[in-house]
């Protein structure tokens, strides 16, 4: 019984923690709806525009143009992100070459790279790529790098005594070490490329969910602002519960002692 | 035949330069004739050197003076079974999958080396748990794993680095009753580190008391005892107390 009610708890606190805000909105709201829509005007909002068009585009597809834009980043993040990693993290002298480089770079924010990406590749879809990029690969490469760093002396030793080469020991042992890590830094990227391709979209853009606050704040229409805000909120959780599933199956050995 | 030698390890000196470039000397002219079939204990306590001796008899380690030397040629790392402190199992690898890396890495087919690996994880108990992650199995069973990851490689040297020091008293004394017993079914040289005086006196046909800085052979001891032995036997006793009361001279 106590089993069963710890069990039901976990399925009433996050209904009650939303619940609990939709209710401190309403309230809110009350005293100026002209600046700070009602939870029901941003839900007849969002139902409005996923029907009509805005900008020739419904709101699924405004959502899939940026799905789209992250999407793309996040691949070659990942390819060039792994690779760097790897390198960096198994070769010492090609570490000593490019980590300096690297920690000079990435503090600087994907947004500040705009107005020189615009410049570059002008204001088409390659440039909103990049700026998602940008942002998304760091957090891939200094994964990798740390995993690789980080696995355990013993494993190389390990390896030796059964007769594994450089080859097998890299895709044998160091990847599948390292590959918890690289996950979460998988997983980092994608919520980092997500806020990326909203900076970039509101700059720029005739469509994608960046776009939809901004013509919002242009027309003076609180409710496509804060609908905008929400459907963020709502894909990026669905993108990180996705991403959690992806993670049980990559790294079962980590997920299946719980 | 059983003094025959197997492996010839002859002035083995070994220091290492730290970080402020100080040399440090851990061991300093070791001197071992490991017999064949031997089941040879290296005794000594915390930073003896012990793993950093094992670690230049199996070919881990290449830096070192003096020379050990296989009776039948040279032999590479992968051509000893080698046991593990703490495991050293591959986490993402199921246990039946840590004990065919051995023959994985010969190029043996999958059928074959499965039939291998079930035998021997049927040897050390383990029939029923191959699909297991290491993450998933006690501390007692994993050493098992270990054991029978080391044996899969079918070589006729094994060595072992204080295998059982991470186990807990009961399930140590049944690991190594479990461990002569194989090692009895088939004979092969052992070479077997650790720090606990009654599990050397319990398993090995020689023991060589490591201590002193640099590390150097102390005394060797040769337990006169039938096995099993008994722990509470006044010869065990006896042996025990002499090994423990050189044990503190070498510290």
């Amino acid at each position: 019984m106590a089993e069963k009610g710890k069990k039901m708890i976990y399925y009433i606190l996050p209904v009650l923690s939303i619940g609990i805000l939709v209710v401190l909105w309403g309230v809110l709201c009350v005293q100026k709806p002209d600046i700070m829509p009602t939870p029901a005007a941003v839900i007849k909002k969002i139902a409005d525009i996923t029907v009509n068009p805005i900008s020739n585009a419904t709101l699924p597809v405004h959502i899939l143009v940026s799905l789209g834009r992250v999407l793309s980043a996040f691949a070659a993040a990942c390819v060039f992100g792994i690779v760097l990693g790897i390198l960096m993290g198994w070769y010492p002298t090609f570490h000593d070459i490019a980590w300096p480089v690297f920690e000079i770079i990435r503090p600087i924010p994907p947004i500040a790279w705009i107005p020189l990406i615009i410049l570059w590749c002008g204001i088409g879809e390659t440039s909103k790529v990049i700026i998602v990029f940008i942002g998304a690969v760091v957090p891939i490469v200094l994964n990798t790098y740390s995993g690789i760093r980080q696995v355990d002396p013993m494993l190389f030793k390990a390896a030796k005594s059964v007769g594994a080469g450089d080859r097998a020991t890299m895709f044998e042992v160091v990847l599948p070490a390292s590959l918890p890590s690289i996950v979460a830094g998988m997983k980092t990227s994608l919520s980092t490329g997500w806020m990326c391709v909203l900076a970039a979209e509101m700059v720029v853009a005739r469509q994608g969910v960046g776009f939809l606050i901004v013509r919002g704040m242009d027309s003076g229409d609180s409710a496509l602002i804060l609908s905008g805000m929400v459907v963020i909120g709502v894909v990026s959780a669905l993108i990180t519960a996705l991403l959690n599933r992806a993670e049980v199956k990559l790294c079962p050995w980590r997920t299946e002692q719980r | 035949m059983e003094n025959r030698t197997k492996i010839s390890i002859s002035h083995v000196s070994k220091s290492f330069e730290d970080k402020k470039q100080v040399r440090h000397q851990v061991l300093d002219d070791i001197n071992i004739e490991v017999k064949e079939n031997e089941f040879l204990v290296l005794l000594g306590a915390g930073k003896s050197g012990k793993s950093v001796l094992l670690d230049i008899i199996t070919g881990l380690d290449t830096d070192y003076e003096g020379k050990v030397e296989f009776s039948d040629g040279s032999r590479s790392t992968k051509d000893i079974g080698i046991v593990f402190q703490k495991y050293a199992l591959f986490p993402w690898k199921t246990v039946m999958e840590n004990v065919e890396m051995n023959q994985k890495f010969r190029g043996m087919g999958k059928q074959e080396r499965k039939e291998k690996a079930e035998k021997y994880l049927k040897l050390v108990g383990l029939s029923g748990f191959e699909n297991h992650y290491p993450n998933q199995i006690s501390g007692g069973m994993k050493q098992r794993v270990a054991i029978a990851r080391a044996f899969a490689g079918e070589s006729d040297i094994m060595v072992m680095d204080e295998p059982f020091g991470a186990l807990d008293a009961q399930t140590r004394y049944q690991m190594e009753e479990e461990l002569l017993k194989i090692w009895e079914e088939a004979k092969r040289t052992v070479i077997f580190v650790t720090n606990n005086i009654e599990e050397a006196v319990y398993l090995g046909d020689r023991i060589l008391l490591l201590g002193g800085s640099p590390s150097t052979i102390a005394k060797e001891y040769v337990p006169d005892m039938e096995r099993p032995r008994k722990y509470t036997h006044p010869d065990f006793l006896e042996l025990r107390n002499r090994i423990a009361g050189d044990f503190e001279l070498v510290l």
